[in-house]
Parts: C-alpha cells; sequence; structure tokens
C-alpha cells in the first residue's frame, strides 16, 4: 500500500485553490459591495451549462470561458440594474432578494435543460507523474490558473489605478463620489465582474462535479463560509478562508471521515461567526 | 389534483355528498361503487429525485392501460390519481390522507424514498393496499404493504461472486452516503462478502446532501489498491466520485459496483468515466427480454420521441398494477386479509421477467451488467433471486 | 385592553370554527399548516421586530419534535402526556436563550453573522439527525409516535393546534404591544442608541429569540404526535427557508402576516405544485417583488399604512414613574494617558486631563483633535489602546455603553440618534423607562404612561413634544436634537455629554436648549461635558474650557485664559509648533 502523500498533499492545495476559484466572485461582490449574493451558487451552474452547451455545439472547451462570462455578466448587469440597486447595496435585502433569484434561476434552468444530470467531458485528459505519483492533468491546470488569477488579481487590486478607485469607493463612497470617482458605475462592473468570475469558474469547474440545476446549492455553503471565516475585503482573507475551509475540510476527510470534516467546517464557521465576525482578514 | 384519464371510459360517479369521512369507515368493499377504480399514484415531481419523475408518470399510464385493456380490477376500470412524493414527508402523508378521503383512491402506489414511505404508512394505516415499488433497504413490515423493490440481499447476493471473474482479486473497499440505505446495505454486503472470501479493506461515508468532494477516497482507494469498490452513493455523489475515480485513472484496474446505477445516473457519470463499472438492479431499458421489448414498444408509441427514459425506479409502478391487477383476479377483493392471502407466492410477469411475492417482498431477476459509454451491457442474469427477508 | 381581547377572541373563534365551512379534511390539512404558521411567527417577531433574520428556525422545530416525540412514547397513555408540548418548547426556547445570549455577547458587529450562525447550525443539526440514527432514527425519521391519548381521528389534534395558534397570536400581539416590543423595534430602529440608553440589548435580543424558539418548539412538540413521524428534513435548510419566506410574504412586522403568509404559500403551493410546473417560478418572482416594494408583505393589502403603529385604545392612564437611585454628586471622568489607534492613524495620543469642580465643561479643539473619540472611547464606543479611564475615580478596563450609561452617564450624539421610526411618546418612554423597571415591568402596557416632573417640564418647555402619535422621522433636524436631548435629560444623568447641541438649531431653539440645559443641570446637580465650535455658546455656558489638539490635551482654563493662549492660537489660526 503506497501510502500516496504527495497525491494527498496536491488533493488538499486543489481543494484550496478551487474553492478559492469559486469564491472569487462573491469575495468581490460579498466582501466589496458588502451585497449578500446568496444566488452566486447559481451563476457558477449557468457557467457549467454554458460550458456543456458550447461543448455540444462542437466548440473547442476554451469557447466556453467568454460564453459563460458573457450569459453570466449580462444577467448580472440585469440584477444589478433591477434587484441590487433599488435595494441600495443593503446586505440583509440584497440575501432575500438573491435568494428569490437563485430560486427563479435553478427552476427556469430545470424547465430548459430538465432535471436530470449532464455531463461534460474533460477538455485535457491524461495525468502528470508528480514525485512519481500521477495526478491528473486537468486538475493540475485549473490549479495553475487558480494561482495566476488570484496573484493577478492581487496585484491589480493594489497597483492598477481601477482598483485604487474601488478601494476608495469601499473605504469612503461619498468622497470618493466627490473627488470624481463615479461610484454607480464602478459598484455595478465590480458586481458583473462577480458573476462573469462566477460563471467562469463554472466553466472551469464543469467537467469536474455533477452538472444539474441545483448544482449551485451544494457550492454556496462552503464559499459563504470561507469568506466569513478568511475575512472580507481582502485576497489575503479570500486565501486564509479558502485555505482553513477548503484545507480543512480536505485534510479530516482523508484522515478522519467525511462527516467529521463537514461537521467541523460548520462549527469552526459558527465560531468564527461569533467571536470574529469579520473574518481573520477583514478589509480595515 | 392531477388525474389521468387511461381509458376513453370518463368516470361517471363523483362520490356526491360524502363530506366528513371518518378514516374508520371501510371503503374498500367492492360493492361500494361500480365504477372506475382509483389509484393513487406518489412520484417524485419536485426535490432530489425528481428527474425521474417524467418516467414515473409514463410507467404508472402505461401500467394502467395495459390492465384496463384486460378489464381492470376487479372487473372495473382503473383511473389514477398522482400526487407529488418530493415534498416533505409530512406534505406528503397529507397528499395520502387527500387521496384516500377526497379522491378515494383504493390503492397506493409509491416510488420515493423510505422516510416520505413512513409517513405514508402512517396515515395509511393498513387501511388500504400499499405497493411500495423502487430499491430500498428492506426490514419493513408493515401490514398492507407490499414491497416490489429491489432489496440489498437481492443485488448482492448472486451478483457479487459473479463479479469476482470480472475484478482482479477479493478485496474491497465500501463507500457510500452517510444514511440508512447505504449503511445498510454495506452490512449486509459484508456477509456476502465473507462468504466469497473476500475481505473489506475500508468504508468512507459521505454526509447526505453536503458538498462532498471525493479526492480524498479516491486517493486513499488508489493507495489500497483494493479489486473491487462498492459503492452505495446516490444522485448527484454518485455522479462525482464515478468521476473524479476516472478521472485518477483508477478504472482499468479497479472494478466497481453500484448498488443503484440507473439510466440517467449513468448519464451524468458519462462515458469516459465508466470504464468496469458494473450495476446490480432488478431492471435496465435495455434488457433483451420480450416482455421489456413490448414495454419499451408500448411507450414509443405513445410517446414517441418525447418517451422518457425508463429504469428500474420507475418501471416498478407499471409492475405494480400489475401486482394489483394478478392479486386482485386471485382474492376477488381489496380487504387486506384477502388481498395478503391471495398475494402471497403469486407469481406475475414484468418487463424484467416473471416476479414472485413472497412474505410481501418480490423474488425477481436480476441483472448485472457492465457500463458501456453511457449505456448497459447486461453481463449476467439471476433468476428468481430470493429476498431473504423475513416478514410473515 | 378590550381591544386586544375582542381583536384576539374573534382570530382564535374562526381558527376554532374552520372545519365546519371547509370540511374535515380540509382541517386536517391546515393543521399542518397552522404550525408552520406558529414557526414562522417566531420568524417574524425576531426579524420583523428586532431586526435578526434566522436563517436556520426549523432546527428548533426539530429539537422540539424529537424531543417530544421521546417524551410522548415515555409517557404513553397517561394524560400527563400533554405536558410534553409546553415542556419540549419550554426546553427548546432555553436552549435558544442560552444560544442567543451567548452569540449576541459575543460581538458588537451588527450584520448577517447572527443569521450565518444559524444557518450553519441548521445544516449540522440535519446532518447530525440523519447521521446519528441510534437516537433520531436517522433518515427513516422517528416513528411509531404516539399520539396526544383522548385524541383520535384528525379533527381532535385540529381543535387543540388551533387553540394553540390561536392563543399564540394573542401571546404575541400582547408583547408587540407592551413595552418589551417597543424595546425590540428600538433595536432594529437604532441598536446603538437603545444601548446608549443603558439596556442590555443582547439580553432584549435574546429574549426575543427565546420567545421564538418557544413558539417553533410548540410547532415541534404538536408535530411529532401529529405525524406520528419526525424526520430530519425537519432541521434542514429548505424548512428554514420556508419560515423566512412565509414571514416575508405574509408580512413580517405585523402578528398575523407570518400566520396568513404560511397558510396561503402553503396551501397554495400543495395545490398548484402537481397541476402547475411553473408555480415555483410563481412564488420566486412574488418573493422577490415582495422583497423589493412590498416589505410589508401581503399584510400590506389590508393595512395600507403599514409599520406596526401602535394605536392603543386609549392612551394608559399617566402615573408617576418610580423614582430612580442616584448618587448627589456629578460624575467625575478622568483620562490618563488613553491613546487610541484605529488601524494606523492615531486617534488620541496620550490624553491626560480629569474633571474638577465645574459644573459645565466645555471641549474644543480643531477638527481631528480628538473630542468625539474622547467621549467615544469613555463611553466604550471606541477601543482603548493604552491608558486608563476612570469613571468616579474607579479604573473601567473595558467601558461598555450599556454599563457606562447605567453608572450615570447619558449621551447626546452629533447627528441626532433617536428611534426614527418609532413615536415621539415611544422615543420618550424608552428613555424614561431605563434604570426604573423593575421584574416584569416591561409586560406592563401601564409603563406608556409613566412620566417625572422633569419629563412634564421638559414638555412644556417645547411644545412639540407633545404630538406624541407622531413619528421621529418626521421631525425636522432641530426637534430631532429637541428629542433626543430630553431622551437623555430624563435618564437622570449624573453627567451628560453633549455633542454640539445646537448644530443646526435656529437661533430661537438655540435659546430654548440652552435655557433647558441650564434648568437641568441645576435641578439635576449635572456636571456637563459638551463639545462646541461656536465660541459665543462656549462662552455664556462654560465653567470651565479643555483644548484638544493631534489626540493630546493642549491647554485649558477659563474661557478669556483659554482664547488668550499663543498655543491655542497657534493651532486655530494654522502652524503648530
Amino acid at each position: 500500500m503506497e501510502s500516496l502523500l504527495v497525491t494527498q498533499a496536491i488533493n488538499v492545495v486543489y481543494e484550496v485553490l478551487i474553492l478559492a476559484v469559486l469564491v472569487l466572485g462573491l469575495a468581490v461582490v460579498m466582501g466589496l459591495l458588502n451585497v449578500l449574493n446568496i444566488a452566486h451558487g447559481e451563476f457558477v451552474m449557468l457557467g457549467a451549462y454554458t460550458a456543456y452547451t458550447v461543448q455540444k455545439a462542437g466548440f473547442p472547451y476554451l469557447a466556453a470561458v467568454p460564453a459563460a462570462a458573457v450569459v453570466c455578466g449580462v444577467i448580472g448587469l440585469l440584477v444589478e440594474r433591477f434587484l441590487i440597486r433599488p435595494l441600495r447595496y443593503d446586505p440583509f435585502e440584497t440575501l432575500l432578494a438573491t435568494w428569490g433569484l437563485g430560486l427563479l434561476l435553478r427552476k427556469l434552468v430545470e424547465l430548459v435543460f430538465g432535471r436530470g444530470f449532464r455531463s461534460v467531458d474533460i477538455p485535457i485528459g491524461g495525468s502528470v507523474s508528480i514525485f512519481g505519483e500521477a495526478y491528473p492533468t486537468y486538475r493540475l491546470v485549473l490549479m495553475a490558473i487558480a494561482v495566476v488569477v488570484v496573484v493577478a488579481l492581487f496585484v491589480w487590486y493594489a497597483r492598477a489605478a481601477t482598483g485604487a478607485r474601488i478601494r476608495a469607493m469601499v473605504g469612503n463612497p461619498v468622497l470618493a463620489e466627490a473627488v470624481g470617482i463615479r461610484t454607480r458605475q464602478l459598484a455595478r462592473n465590480t458586481f458583473v465582474a462577480g458573476t462573469a468570475w462566477a460563471g467562469i469558474a463554472g466553466v472551469m469547474i464543469a467537467p469536474l462535479t455533477p452538472v444539474e440545476p441545483f448544482m449551485g446549492l451544494t457550492l454556496i455553503v462552503n464559499s459563504f463560509f470561507a469568506l466569513v471565516v478568511g475575512g472580507m475585503g481582502t485576497v489575503t482573507g479570500l486565501f486564509a478562508g479558502s485555505t482553513i475551509i477548503g484545507g480543512l475540510q480536505s485534510v479530516l476527510s482523508a484522515s478522519v471521515s467525511p462527516t467529521t470534516a463537514y461537521l467541523a467546517m460548520l462549527i469552526l464557521s459558527i465560531l468564527f461567526l461569533w467571536q470574529r465576525p469579520r473574518g481573520l482578514f477583514p478589509r480595515p | 389534483m392531477f388525474s389521468s384519464i387511461t381509458t376513453s371510459r370518463r368516470s361517471l360517479l363523483r362520490a356526491a355528498g360524502v363530506g366528513a369521512l371518518a378514516i374508520g369507515t371501510p371503503i374498500l368493499r367492492s360493492a361500494h361503487a361500480a365504477g372506475p377504480m382509483k389509484i393513487g399514484v406518489l412520484i417524485a415531481d419536485s426535490g432530489p429525485a425528481a428527474l425521474f419523475g417524467p418516467a414515473q408518470r409514463a410507467a404508472a399510464e402505461l401500467g394502467a392501460a395495459a390492465i384496463n385493456a384486460k378489464g381492470g380490477i376487479l372487473d372495473r376500470q382503473v383511473e389514477i390519481v398522482f400526487a407529488d412524493a418530493g415534498a416533505p414527508p409530512a406534505e406528503v402523508s397529507k397528499s395520502a390522507v387527500k387521496l384516500m378521503l377526497s379522491d378515494k383512491v383504493e390503492m397506493i402506489f409509491g416510488s420515493h424514498d423510505s422516510a416520505v414511505r413512513q409517513g405514508v404508512e402512517n396515515v395509511v394505516k393498513g387501511k388500504i393496499p400499499y405497493v411500495y415499488t423502487p430499491v430500498f433497504e428492506g426490514d419493513d413490515c408493515t401490514d398492507n404493504v407490499y414491497f416490489l423493490g429491489e432489496v440489498p440481499e437481492q443485488e448482492l447476493q448472486k451478483t457479487l461472486p459473479k463479479l469476482l471473474e470480472f475484478a482482479k482479486g477479493n478485496t474491497f473497499y465500501l463507500v457510500g452516503d452517510d444514511y440508512v440505505w447505504a449503511r445498510t446495505t454495506n452490512e449486509k454486503a459484508k456477509k456476502y462478502i465473507a462468504q466469497i472470501g473476500g475481505s473489506v479493506v475500508a468504508e468512507d461515508y459521505y454526509p447526505f446532501g453536503a458538498p462532498n468532494k471525493f479526492e480524498s477516497t479516491v486517493t486513499k482507494i488508489k493507495s489500497a489498491k483494493p479489486a473491487i469498490v462498492l459503492q452505495t452513493l446516490v444522485g448527484g455523489d454518485n455522479v462525482n466520485f464515478n468521476r473524479t475515480f476516472a478521472d485518477f485513472n483508477l478504472s482499468d484496474d479497479i472494478v466497481r459496483l453500484s448498488c443503484l446505477l440507473e439510466e440517467n445516473t449513468l448519464m451524468g457519470i458519462g462515458k469516459d468515466a465508466s470504464k468496469n463499472l458494473y450495476s446490480a438492479l432488478g431492471y435496465f431499458a435495455d434488457i433483451d427480454l420480450p416482455q421489456n421489448k413490448a414495454f419499451i414498444g408500448e411507450l414509443t408509441n405513445k410517446y414517441g420521441d418525447k418517451a422518457p427514459q425508463q429504469c428500474t425506479i420507475s418501471k416498478g409502478l407499471y409492475d405494480a398494477f400489475v401486482f394489483a391487477a394478478a392479486v386482485s383476479a386471485r382474492s376477488k377483493s381489496l380487504a387486506a386479509k384477502e388481498f395478503a392471502m391471495a398475494a402471497e407466492g403469486l407469481s406475475f410477469d414484468t418487463p424484467s421477467g416473471p416476479m414472485t411475492m413472497k412474505r410481501r417482498h418480490t423474488e425477481k431477476n436480476i441483472f448485472l451488467s457492465r457500463c458501456d459509454g453511457t449505456k448497459f451491457t447486461i453481463v449476467d442474469t439471476f433468476t428468481a433471486v430470493p429476498t431473504q427477508q423475513s416478514c410473515t | 385592553m378590550g381591544s386586544f381581547l375582542v381583536r384576539n377572541g374573534l382570530i382564535l373563534a374562526l381558527l376554532v370554527l374552520v372545519p365546519t365551512f371547509v370540511g374535515e379534511f380540509w382541517a386536517y390539512q391546515l393543521g399542518l399548516y397552522f404550525l408552520y404558521a406558529l414557526a414562522a411567527m417566531g420568524v417574524g417577531l425576531t426579524w420583523g421586530q428586532a431586526g435578526i433574520l434566522p436563517l436556520g428556525q426549523g432546527m428548533f422545530v426539530a429539537l422540539s419534535a424529537y424531543t417530544a416525540a421521546y417524551g410522548l412514547s415515555g409517557i404513553g397513555t397517561s394524560p400527563l402526556a400533554f405536558v410534553v408540548i409546553p415542556a419540549a418548547a419550554l426546553g427548546v426556547a432555553l436552549f435558544g436563550f442560552l444560544f442567543s445570549t451567548v452569540v449576541f455577547r459575543g460581538h458588537s458587529d451588527r450584520g448577517p453573522s447572527f443569521s450565518l450562525i444559524t444557518l450553519a447550525l441548521t445544516l449540522a443539526a440535519f446532518q447530525i439527525a440523519t447521521t446519528w440514527s441510534s437516537v433520531t432514527g436517522g433518515f427513516n425519521g422517528l416513528r411509531n409516535i404516539p399520539g396526544l391519548p383522548g385524541l383520535d381521528g384528525f379533527l381532535d389534534l385540529y381543535y387543540l393546534i388551533a387553540v394553540v395558534l390561536g392563543l399564540s397570536i394573542a401571546f404575541v400581539d400582547y408583547l408587540l404591544r407592551a413595552p418589551l416590543g417597543a424595546l425590540w423595534r428600538a433595536i432594529a430602529d437604532n441598536e446603538r442608541r437603545l444601548a446608549f440608553l443603558g439596556y442590555d440589548v443582547a439580553a432584549l435580543k435574546a429574549v426575543a429569540f427565546a420567545v421564538a424558539c418557544w413558539l417553533a418548539g410548540l410547532a415541534g412538540a404538536l408535530y411529532a404526535p401529529q405525524q406520528n413521524l419526525v424526520t430530519p428534513d425537519l432541521a434542514g435548510f429548505a424548512f428554514s427557508g420556508d419560515l423566512v419566506i412565509f414571514a416575508a410574504v405574509g408580512g413580517r412586522a405585523t402578528v398575523l402576516g407570518p400566520v396568513i403568509g404560511a397558510i396561503v404559500v402553503g396551501v397554495l403551493s400543495a395545490e398548484l405544485r402537481d397541476r402547475f410546473p411553473w408555480w415555483e417560478i410563481v412564488i420566486a418572482l412574488f418573493f422577490i417583488v415582495v422583497v423589493l416594494r412590498l416589505p410589508g408583505g401581503l399584510m400590506t393589502l389590508f393595512a395600507p399604512l403599514e409599520r406596526l403603529r401602535l394605536a392603543r385604545g386609549q392612551t394608559p392612564r399617566a402615573s408617576r414613574a418610580p423614582d430612580k437611585p442616584r448618587a448627589a454628586a456629578p460624575l467625575s471622568v478622568g483620562f490618563e494617558d488613553v491613546r487610541v489607534r484605529m488601524g494606523d492613524v492615531t486617534i488620541l495620543d496620550g490624553l491626560s486631563v480629569k474633571t474638577g469642580d465645574e459644573a459645565v465643561l466645555c471641549l474644543i479643539g480643531p477638527n481631528g483633535a480628538g473630542k468625539t473619540s474622547a467621549l467615544n472611547v469613555m463611553t466604550g464606543a471606541l477601543p482603548k489602546r493604552g491608558g486608563r479611564i476612570l469613571i468616579d475615580g474607579v479604573d473601567v478596563l473595558r467601558p461598555e455603553p450599556a454599563a457606562v450609561a447605567r453608572s450615570g452617564v447619558g449621551r447626546k450624539f452629533q447627528t441626532p440618534s433617536v428611534f426614527p421610526k418609532l413615536t415621539i411618546d415611544e422615543n420618550l418612554a424608552i428613555a424614561l423607562w431605563s434604570g426604573r423597571w423593575r421584574g416584569f415591568d416591561l409586560l406592563r402596557p401601564s409603563l406608556f404612561g409613566w412620566t417625572t416632573p422633569l419629563l412634564d417640564e421638559m414638555r412644556r418647555r417645547f411644545g412639540f413634544l407633545g404630538s406624541g402619535g407622531k413619528a421621529a422621522s418626521d421631525l425636522s433636524h432641530g426637534e430631532r436634537q429637541i428629542l433626543e436631548l430630553t431622551m437623555a435629560l430624563i435618564t437622570e444623568p449624573r453627567l451628560l455629554l453633549l455633542d454640539e447641541p445646537c448644530a443646526g438649531l435656529s437661533h430661537e431653539e438655540t435659546a430654548q436648549v440652552i435655557d433647558a440645559i441650564q434648568w437641568a443641570r441645576q435641578s439635576l446637580n449635572l456636571r456637563i461635558i459638551i463639545i462646541e465650535h461656536d465660541m459665543e455658546l462656549v462662552r455664556r455656558l462654560a465653567d470651565r474650557v479643555v483644548v484638544l489638539h493631534q489626540g493630546r490635551f493642549l491647554a485649558d482654563g477659563s474661557v478669556e485664559e483659554v482664547q488668550g493662549n499663543p498655543d491655542v492660537r497657534a493651532v486655530y489660526v494654522g502652524g503648530s509648533r
């Protein structure tokens, strides 16, 4: 019996990074705009269905990325205009409204595609040998993409002009408006970026997860809790949350039992919510 | 409530003026009415099993049509009243009460999970025959309830030894969802595994309904190198696990047997992940039996292109109608005692071959099939597999 | 009282008469939805009144149901079985109280964290219920639960449920109209203000949640004998989510809203779900519309002026409020090298100053000097990083708003901080009750009639306070300033902190306010610390002036002394030393 420690270790990193990718859209929306988009999982689901449709139509898988970004971005645009903005970006109200939105999206997808599972073929097959243990290529590719994206985002947010504007808007909206930052457009674009990114995340995970209308529900739990534990509004927080929630579950799942891992994750989240409601690395 | 009219004869009697009917009143005597016999059919119109809904509905309607063509039950045409069994058990129980009190159904057929079954049993209280059709864990002996579905003993008893022919050893790894059906099946499996000289390397259970990722178990399997992985995962977990398994390149060397893998789930798993994946069930849509050909033929005739994919979960409802007709032909009544006596030992023919009711469970054909892309290829057929349930 | 009895008597009668109108089966069906309505009322109460949204109320229903199942199985056919119902509900209520007290005391962030905690709990509860089969019966549930003795058939249990629902509606109705209800609404309106009036906000929230858990407990305890089966889906998120939808759609700010929501949505779902695959889309859309446009839910259709306005039949008789125990001397405050930082910014940089004999101390200094922050750190609104704060000579290690308020500090904020959605009378009443209520007083509507000579005097001076039924949000800025000042005064503090009390007031109003302040100071033997920019006011009021600069003490003395101080001049004119 090989112990396959390298594989297990990569599994943990994989779970952390995939969670980071999934949470990213929500982190942008929840961390920066204070909008509790509980339909985030549904945007990921829409991205996955877009990938399925694109693949079925015979296009290369990569085409699904812009396709999903467009689909989810457009829907995000409509949602921002008709749900988020009228509710003045209030966290409680948006939580409720997006909950209704989630119900709606699930049902619509069900009516169009049916309830059954759709299978999305893995675009990059095969495996790569790492320290003598084979690991699926596609997952490694995803991990690489995840790292690149998060690092790029970190750098961009810290350096680029738009990043600075967003930080200004988040820190002091009134003042930001006063110095000429168009906060309304900026907020809207941020929200749309969040939903578009969720769609892309859906494309990424579609080959690895059962694609059915209710898949978003299972994703949203971990995403929310990763954010509250890690802290909202910072990239460090995003990483910390993904590491703790994703990593903990993965490690416990392998070493103890999956049920224990799940319960541990929930209990840890409760403790954090209780003692550090803003998370480990919140926006200052 | 949605009513399905299966023949041209419409109901003449709307039981008028039967306002508040206390449940104690016997509503079963055939002297009650000469009109159509209403049968309540509980299917999954919502909830996690809703993907079976259309197929269940079609199978039930076909079943009703089939027996009506032969004269119906007790010389009365049968009429279906559907209700949603995908709702929480409390609400399905309510629907069952409504079926009995308002719609005056004289039998209930159900294709849903065990929690709902318990709720329905609670309100039916044995007053009318209740036929429960899907795969389940067994160990239920409630009065006037008849079980047509596969029990773990049936699924595993003959298929496990056969499976050894395809596997590279006799070590087993058990993976399941953490709830009663999976755990019970695994407990029973361990006995059979011991009988064939095999051993269980490890057992992993996953929380039901949680966002499960299977990389850790797959890696453990890879490291433990069992010959066979016995799965009692359902729904999304079934799909997810199998895809992850194939992704990590384990399908070449390790054989998988799932205890609930039907056509829809296989679609989700996909052709790239189904190598050396086996399923043991009482029915597959592609079985090459004349009864099945006829059944699928009727289905295509009636629904054409839109015919929903049949599987063991839905086909059981067709069986229920055949069963009910056969029993009542013998018992000449729907009263509990007569019905039970007539049912015992009765054989009836279904799309999967003959079934025989023994102690309120059914001996039936069990098919071991291997996945070929997204289709099943029957590898072996075991006839009249006993259920080993001990209900009296 | 009369209208209370009439209203609730009618509801009870209606509930009991339902079977005669709709027949036995419908009554049976409604029984289940009445149980949902009970749980939904709890959600409506905490959410609509206290502003706390529980996303996992189903867990408490389930907990009570499992407990009641064991209780009923254990007790069997003796009439004692009926005790199981309130006992299980009480157990769950206590658990809810303890749990929420711990959570609410854990942090002061008012955000969705409580909601998310209840969500996490309910997910965990569902898993535990599914997995721990030896105790909960696992996925298939706990079965063979006996019914209640003597209740056979569908109708008997219906009557019991209907009566429990009717009584619960009356109970919640009473609570919402009692002082406790006003306090809950105050929490939702302006939690900070309530804390600064000396109320233990966490405890109040916990009481609200406990009541909600009591209702959920009743629902669960009756569910067990009604269904004779308890399954884990009760603890699942779907059911908890449904409860929120019922409360939202029906109207969460009212007593009957959640009840109507549960019945309407529940019944319609059951009926239409089978015929109409688009039904769930309709519900989702309607829910969104409710969130966007109709925060009052369906009840808005019945009562257009939504927001439970306590139109009491008769105004309660005026009565003298009990005296508040109060030390005679004014409160003294001392800062010793106090430091406060927010991130990288130093707000107070070793502030050291003490009150002396002066009655009125004016705190002045350029913007950013730390004047408001000094008040904030003293009252616990800002965390201190170093130094000591002495109140009455005692080192207060970690000041906490309510505790500081109870020790006799009243505070008036820079921007008027009142309870905008409550009426003037309610605003004043809440301030008045602080420190005076004992035992179960908060359940007695007569408290709305309390008054003190001080309050009478303020009402005499400021006429607008007499239109008590007006909402505070309808007042002008100046009137709100005065309302807040009054509220601070009637708590009879020993130290009054005023932050620019005359900002935004007209000339006349300013004169009136100064007059009132001086009168109050004398009659209460009160010390006042005022932050002011208007030197004219400072001259009129101050006995002593303290100048702060860059988070430190700069100078103090009389007005002339300070004005003549070259350091002070330099700071104000520009250019520091």
